[in-house]
């Protein structure tokens, strides 16, 4: 149990070292832009979360993150923000919902299907944008990604709304218990009847929704649709499910421990910069942490089951 | 004599494969190692080609005792194993599969292709096999991968070759090939050793015969002298001893009725029915087509011909969905890999096939789970800590007690049981049955598909044989294990004692 409680501790004793090591790192300012940096890659990882339970991987998040984000932005400029935003969220889950479709109807690895839409949907986001950013866009749509509500980031309660969504699917609900069963074991899933195909299609669309709406959120910070974004940000999402105590084989995985996962990358990264670490220095971090959470992870669960 | 094995033993943890196993061969002749499923006949070759250690008992190779480690030291001095399912390199070529692990080669350790393509094929070329020293292995027919695999056991000098079952996956014609060339192995005096249970096409080859039961070697001498009721007799034995014995019922309405079903490339025209109240067991051969009837019944593969009906109703079942639906359930073979999500606590398996049950508008009622769970962990009497134990750490009793418990949550009245007793401890086997007449009493139908045939006369009501992917008899559940091997290993016409060598 205390094993599986490590990245929450990390996680608590990442904070308390950097409020000791560093005087800027207890601000509301640091800790707005903290939450703010990771709203995007933690949204984006609650979709993952769902897709890896299910036993599966979305590499094409990171082009659908630019897609929904560019053309939500397109639409905008003329039709307004809502129509903007709609756009936005529904390309991103026809993204998601094509990556379940050929997966299931191919029947192709997701690994190898995503890879194939990573570079389709970026194409197309490049394609359509002919590799230029978009500008116009109405300055109160800044709000989504820089707003406050009550005293904190607006970006936090949809997180948490978010959050919550997904952790009641997944607990209380049929749809994520069959995830759960069908990420443990596809076949025996097959054999007591639960709809297979169904549920995995309707997995990577909720993950392509998700998805959109953090498209939504990284234009809105920036104030562009960008259709070169989001490069890397399958991996960091990837990670974020991993670290907190994710299993690629499916079956495993949880909302608090993604929403973990995150937090720990999102003050790694804030607290070299805070310490002036080398920003080089930072990906090597990373990168070694990645390893080392699902190493301990993994000796946790032999333990268990020896 | 090459071979000699005298009271061989081997345990697989508490189950013990071999008693007492013994054999003799000689070079130059052809020796047929025959026994039920599970009598211990590939154990022992395991053990002789050093794919597994022995726990007792000696082995004498040219006189000399020996000990191999591993398949290599047995290959080096001279046995070889034909394996049942192939186990080449399928995108090699022939030639570099009859080479592989062995390649000659040049200075620089280049391997030296022209010479394993020209060496390949005098061997192909000698033997006349229909092969190519080319050709890429993953094209070839069963047939010819085991030809490969022949070749390559030549090509080490085999003066021993091992058969596991060759000719289960082979055609008539390409049977014969075999058969010629194990002939052919013999006048060269080499020794073979051929594991089967279909005697009538062995009379043609076979010298000696050796049989094993429950582990142990029951006879062994020249096949000449035994008619093929004697051999069915030294397989089956006399003795079955009874751990449970049940009362029939008075069957009741039709529930699953089968015409003429027919599903690619086993099944062929396949009729039976299932009434309430019955249990209606399902004998065979390894390989007679029973898993696949039961994966066809409950829509894992399309049919390619046939009707289903259910209380009389034509139902079109594609799907395990629609099987779930029509009331039917599948325990499989293989619990692990399809009847259990053994990474998930006991309490989600319970609800896996009937979560509607527990949910309200597609929300769970962890409530109503959590009692079903313990409902059900203390009816079946479920050794476990609490529902959120995970299923992978029962015991296999324990595991199948749940895989069962899936179906009775939702209320199923159809059941098919494959192999239901497969590695259980008798104690759980007899709750099992329990579980079963239980069923029947209370209306359900039941098909029990085993290989225990001692079970099959315990529990079922009349026993179904299947043989080759029909239904080859129906007996009554009082019969007798000679009946059912009969209908399940010989063509029941051919199945006197007429000799039937060529």
């Amino acid at each position: 149990m205390i094993q599986r409680l490590l990245p929450f501790f990390t996680l608590i004793a990442l904070f308390v070292i950097l409020s000791i090591a560093s005087p800027n790192f207890l601000t509301s300012t640091n800790l707005s832009s903290v939450v703010r940096q990771t709203a995007v890659i933690n949204i984006m990882a609650l979709g993952m979360t769902v897709i890896i339970i299910s036993g599966g991987i979305d590499l094409s998040v990171g082009s659908i993150l630019a897609l929904a984000g560019l053309l939500g932005t397109m639409t905008m400029e003329k039709h307004g923000i809502p129509l903007g935003m709609v756009v936005g969220l529904i390309a991103g889950m026809l993204c998601g919902f094509a990556n379940g479709a050929m997966t299931t109807s191919l029947r192709i690895n997701p690994f190898i299907v995503t890879l194939g839409t990573m570079g389709i949907y970026r194409g197309m986001a490049l394609i359509i944008s002919k590799g230029l950013p978009v500008h116009e866009i109405p300055p109160s749509f800044s709000y989504l990604g820089e707003g406050n509500l009550l005293g904190v980031p607006f970006v936090l309660w949809i997180l948490l709304a978010c959050a919550a969504v997904i952790h009641v699917k997944l607990e209380h609900t049929r749809m994520g218990r069959y995830a759960f069963s069908i990420g443990s074991n596809p076949d025996a899933a097959h054999y007591a009847g639960v709809p297979v195909r169904f549920h995995i299609i309707g997995v990577y669309s909720i993950a392509g929704l998700l998805t959109g709406l953090a498209g939504m959120i990284e234009a809105s910070r920036l104030m562009t649709g960008q259709p070169t974004g989001g490069q890397g940000y399958e991996l960091t999402a990837i990670a974020a499910v991993v670290i907190g105590g994710g299993s690629l084989r499916g079956g495993e995985g949880s909302v608090l421990g993604t929403l973990v996962g995150a937090f720990i990358m999102g003050l790694l990264a804030n607290g070299s910069d805070l310490l002036g670490t080398n920003p080089y220095w930072q990906q090597v971090i990373i990168g070694g942490v990645i390893i080392l959470a699902v190493s301990f992870d993994e000796l946790r669960k032999r333990r268990m089951t020896s | 004599m090459l071979l000699q094995l005298k009271g061989v033993q081997k345990k697989f943890g508490g189950v013990v494969a071999l008693r007492s196993g013994d054999l003799e061969v000689n070079a130059g002749e052809v020796h047929l190692l025959m026994g039920e499923n599970g009598a211990g006949k590939s154990t022992l070759m395991k053990i002789v080609a050093g794919m597994q250690g022995r726990d007792g008992g000696e082995m004498l190779w040219l006189g000399r005792s020996v000990n191999f480690q591993n398949p290599a030291e047995a290959a080096s001095q001279g046995i070889a194993m034909v394996h049942q399912e192939s186990l080449l390199a399928p995108h090699l070529s022939v030639a570099e599969n009859i080479f592989l692990g062995r390649e000659p080669r040049l200075p620089l350790g280049w391997v030296n292709r022209r010479e394993i393509v020209a060496r390949a094929a005098r061997i192909i070329e000698e033997h006349h096999f229909p092969l190519k020293a080319e050709w890429r292995v993953e094209k070839l027919s069963p047939a010819g991968k085991q030809m490969v695999e022949i070749c390559r056991a030549i090509q080490q000098g085999s003066s021993l070759l091992i058969f596991d079952e060759p000719t289960s996956s082979l055609s008539e014609a390409e049977t014969q090939e075999v058969f010629r060339i194990v002939r052919a192995l013999r006048d060269r005096n080499v020794g073979v050793i051929y594991i089967t249970h279909r005697l009538e096409e062995l009379r043609a080859i076979g010298d000696r015969v050796t049989v094993l039961r429950d582990g142990e070697t029951v006879h062994t001498g020249p096949l000449a002298e035994l008619s093929t009721d004697q051999i069915i007799r030294h397989m089956v034995g006399r003795e079955v001893t009874a751990i449970y014995t049940r009362d029939a019922l008075p069957p009741g309405d039709e529930m699953l009725r089968v015409d003429h079903l027919t599903c690619q490339p086993l099944l062929k025209d396949i009729s039976f029915c299932l009434r309430a109240g019955e249990i209606v067991g399902m004998a065979g051969l390894i390989g007679a087509g029973r898993t696949e009837l039961c994966r066809a019944l409950f829509g894992l593969d399309a049919l390619d011909g046939g009707e289903i009906r259910i209380s009389g109703q034509p139902v079109r079942i594609r799907s395990p969905r629609d099987a779930v639906k029509a009331g039917m359930a599948l325990i499989p073979e293989d619990r692990q890999r399809t009847g259990l999500a053994t990474a998930l606590p006991i309490s989600y398996n319970f609800t896996m096939a009937s979560l509607e049950r527990v949910s309200n508008f597609g929300f769970i009622d962890h409530g109503a789970e959590k009692k079903i769970a313990a409902d059900y962990t203390a009816r079946l009497r479920i050794r476990a800590e609490s529902g959120k134990q995970l299923a992978g750490r029962l015991s296999g009793g324990n595991q199948q007690k749940v895989a069962i418990a899936k179906w009775l949550v939702g209320g199923a009245r159809i059941f098919l049981f494959d192999e239901p007793t497969r590695g259980i401890d008798v104690g759980a086997k007899v709750e099992v049955f329990q579980m079963m007449d239980e069923l029947a009493r209370s209306g359900a139908a039941i098909l029990m598909v085993s290989s225990e045939m001692s079970e099959l006369l315990q529990v079922a009501d009349r026993i179904l044989v299947m043989r080759q992917g029909r239904i080859s008899g129906e007996l009554p559940g009082r019969t007798t294990p000679d009946q059912i091997m009969r209908y399940a290993a010989f063509e029941v016409s051919a199945a006197t004692t007429g000799d039937q060598a060529e």
